[in-house]
C-alpha cells in the first residue's frame, strides 16, 4: 500500500504552527498551554514516524 | 476489500535496510548534539566528539560506550536531586519517574518528560501490534505497577493501540484467573515465570486454561524467555506467545512478529550494535554470539547512548518473511554478568532453563545454587515436581536430568528434589540463580 508521505508530512508541519499559535495566545491559560503542550508531544511521534522518512 | 493491517507502521517497517540505516545515523548526530548540549555528564563524556564526523556505523562504534555503572556514578550526590549530571532536560520538565531493579547494585533512576514517555508508548505498540494485538483485544495485566517500569509502557501502549486494557493489579493468583474468565480476556501481559505460575494455580482451581479461558495472545516481559519455555506457555495456555526486549534505560527495543523467530529491533527508533564477547569492544557480524549495545535514538530526557546491554545475543540477518526489513536478534545465553568459568568450563544459568523447560514438563520450578567446597565450586540444582509424581519416581528422574544437564553443560550437577511448594514463586524478575561464592 502506498501512502503520500510528503501530503501528511505538510499535515503534519500545519498542525505544529497552529498549535504553537494556540499556545502563544494561550499563554498563562493552563488547560490551553498544558493541552497544546500534549498536542505537540503527538506532533513530535508523527515527525518520528512520517516526517524523517522524506528524503 | 480492505487490505490486512500487518504493520503498526507500514512506512517505517519496510523502510529499505540502507534508508533504515541513514535514518538512524541521523538522528545518532542529532542525539548526540542534544546530550553534549544539555547533559554535564555527556558533554564531558562526549568532550571532542563532533556529531557531523559520525556518517557511518563504523564512525558509530568509535564513540564511547556507556556502562551501567557510568549512570549510577553520574547520579550519585550530583544536583538535581536523584537525577544528576545525566538529566538533559530542565527538571520541571518531567512527568514519570522510573528506576532500575538494583539487582547489579544501586538502582539507576530514569525519568521522562511527557514527550520521551509518550516515545516510550509509541515503541511498544510497534512491539504489541507486531505480536498481533488489536482493538478488538481486552488485554489484562496481572500485575501492581510500581516504581519499576515493568507494564507501565504495556499498559498505555495497549491503550493507546485501542486495546480495552484490564488492570488486573492488587489480586490474588485465583482471582486473577477468576476475573479473566469473568471479563473473557483475549490477551495476557505477564512475565515467563508468572504465566507458568498461574497454569499451576489454574489446575489447582480445576481450571484448565486452554479450555476455559480466552486468551488467543501473550507477551511476555521482566526476563528472558527461552524458547522451551516460550513453548511451554504456548501449550498450557493455548495462546500464541511472544517474546519482547526491553529495559529500564532503553524502554522496550525489539519484538517478536507473528514468524516468531527471533525479535525484531524497532528501527530506526534505535540503533543496536552487537560486540564482541571477548574484547568487549570489537563489533561482530550478524551468526556471531555477542554482546548487545543499544542507542535509544529519540528519549531525550535521560539519553542512552551506545549502552552495553551485557546481554549476550545473535542478530539474524535473513530476510523475515513478515515482511519487516529490521534486523532481528535471539537471546543467547543470557547475562554476561551470570556467566561462570566452572572447573574450565563456561557456564551460563539460563542453559538450565532450556533443559528443564524443554526436557522436564513435570518439573514446575528449579533453582541452581552455587557454592565452593574447598577448591571446588559445585552446582547444585534444587527441583520441585508437579505433586502427581510420585516419591519413588523422584530417584530416576534426578539422575536423567544429571545426565541431560552434563551433555548440555559438560558440568556434573548435584539434584535435589524439593517437596511441593517448597522454591519460591516470582511474578517480576525471577532469582533462579544463586551464587554463594560471591562475597
Amino acid at each position: 500500500m502506498e501512502y503520500d508521505l510528503k501530503a501528511m508530512d505538510l499535515e503534519i508541519k500545519a498542525i505544529e504552527e497552529r498549535t504553537k499559535r494556540l499556545r502563544e495566545l494561550g499563554n498563562g491559560f493552563m488547560a490551553v498551554e498544558r493541552n497544546a503542550d500534549s498536542i505537540l508531544t503527538f506532533v513530535y511521534l508523527l515527525k518520528k514516524n512520517v516526517s524523517d522518512l522524506i528524503e | 476489500m480492505k487490505e490486512e493491517r500487518k504493520y503498526w507502521n507500514p512506512a517505517v517497517e519496510t523502510l529499505p535496510r540502507e534508508r533504515l540505516v541513514e535514518i538512524e545515523l541521523k538522528r545518532f548526530r542529532e542525539l548526540l548534539r542534544w546530550s553534549q548540549e544539555n547533559s554535564p555528564f555527556y558533554k564531558k563524556k562526549f568532550h571532542g566528539i563532533e556529531p557531523e564526523d559520525i556518517r557511518t556505523l563504523e564512525d558509530v562504534s568509535k564513540v564511547p560506550m556507556t556502562e551501567k555503572d557510568e549512570l549510577r556514578e553520574a547520579q550519585v550526590g550530583k544536583k538535581p536531586y536523584l537525577y544528576g549530571d545525566l538529566l538533559a532536560v530542565p527538571p520541571e520538565q518531567l512527568s514519570v519517574f522510573h528506576q532500575t531493579s538494583g539487582t547489579t547494585g544501586k538502582p539507576v533512576y530514569i525519568p521522562d518528560t511527557y514527550e520521551s514517555w509518550q516515545w516510550v508508548v509509541e515503541v511498544w505498540c510497534y512491539i504489541l501490534y507486531g505480536a498481533g494485538f488489536r482493538p478488538t483485544d481486552r488485554v489484562f495485566l496481572p500485575f501492581v505497577y510500581n516504581v519499576y517500569i515493568a507494564f507501565w509502557q504495556g499498559h498505555y501502549a495497549a491503550e493507546k493501540l485501542g486495546c480495552e486494557v484490564v488492570p488486573g493489579g492488587g489480586l490474588e493468583t485465583k482471582a486473577r484467573i477468576q476475573k479473566m474468565m469473568e471479563v473473557k480476556a483475549t490477551g495476557l501481559m505477564n512475565t515467563p515465570t508468572y504465566g507458568l505460575h498461574m497454569l499451576e494455580v489454574a489446575k489447582e482451581m480445576g481450571i484448565d486454561p486452554k479450555r476455559d479461558l480466552t486468551i488467543k495472545k501473550m507477551i511476555c516481559a521482566g526476563e528472558p524467555m527461552p524458547e522451551p519455555t516460550r513453548l511451554r506457555l504456548e501449550e498450557g495456555w493455548g495462546a500464541d506467545v511472544f517474546d519482547h526486549l526491553g529495559g529500564t534505560e532503553p524502554g522496550g527495543w525489539a519484538g517478536m512478529c507473528s514468524e516468531k523467530k527471533g525479535m525484531h529491533v524497532i528501527e530506526p527508533h534505535f540503533l543496536l550494535e552487537m560486540i564482541d564477547l571477548e574484547t568487549m569492544s570489537k563489533p561482530i557480524p550478524p551468526g556471531v554470539k555477542g554482546v548487545a549495545v543499544i542507542t535509544s535514538l529519540c528519549r531525550r530526557s535521560i539519553p542512552l547512548i551506545r549502552f552495553n546491554l551485557k546481554d549476550m545475543m545473535m542478530v539474524r540477518d535473513e530476510p523475515c518473511p513478515c515482511g519487516r526489513t529490521s534486523v532481528r536478534v535471539d537471546q543467547v545465553g543470557g547475562r554476561v554478568d551470570d556467566l561462570r568459568k566452572i572447573r574450565g568450563v563456561f557456564f551460563s544459568p539460563s542453559v538450565v532453563e532450556e533443559v528443564i523447560r524443554g526436557k522436564f514438563p513435570e518439573v514446575v520450578e528449579f533453582e541452581t545454587i552455587l557454592t565452593q567446597e574447598g577448591i571446588m565450586p559445585v552446582l547444585t540444582l534444587r527441583v520441585e515436581t508437579d505433586p502427581s509424581v510420585a516419591e519413588s519416581q523422584q530417584k530416576e528422574l534426578r539422575k536423567i536430568i544429571r545426565e541431560q544437564l552434563k551433555i548440555r553443560t559438560n558440568l556434573t550437577f548435584e539434584i535435589e528434589s524439593v517437596k511441593p511448594g517448597g522454591l519460591p514463586r516470582y511474578t517480576l524478575k525471577s532469582a533462579r540463580f544463586k551464587d554463594s561464592t560471591k562475597k
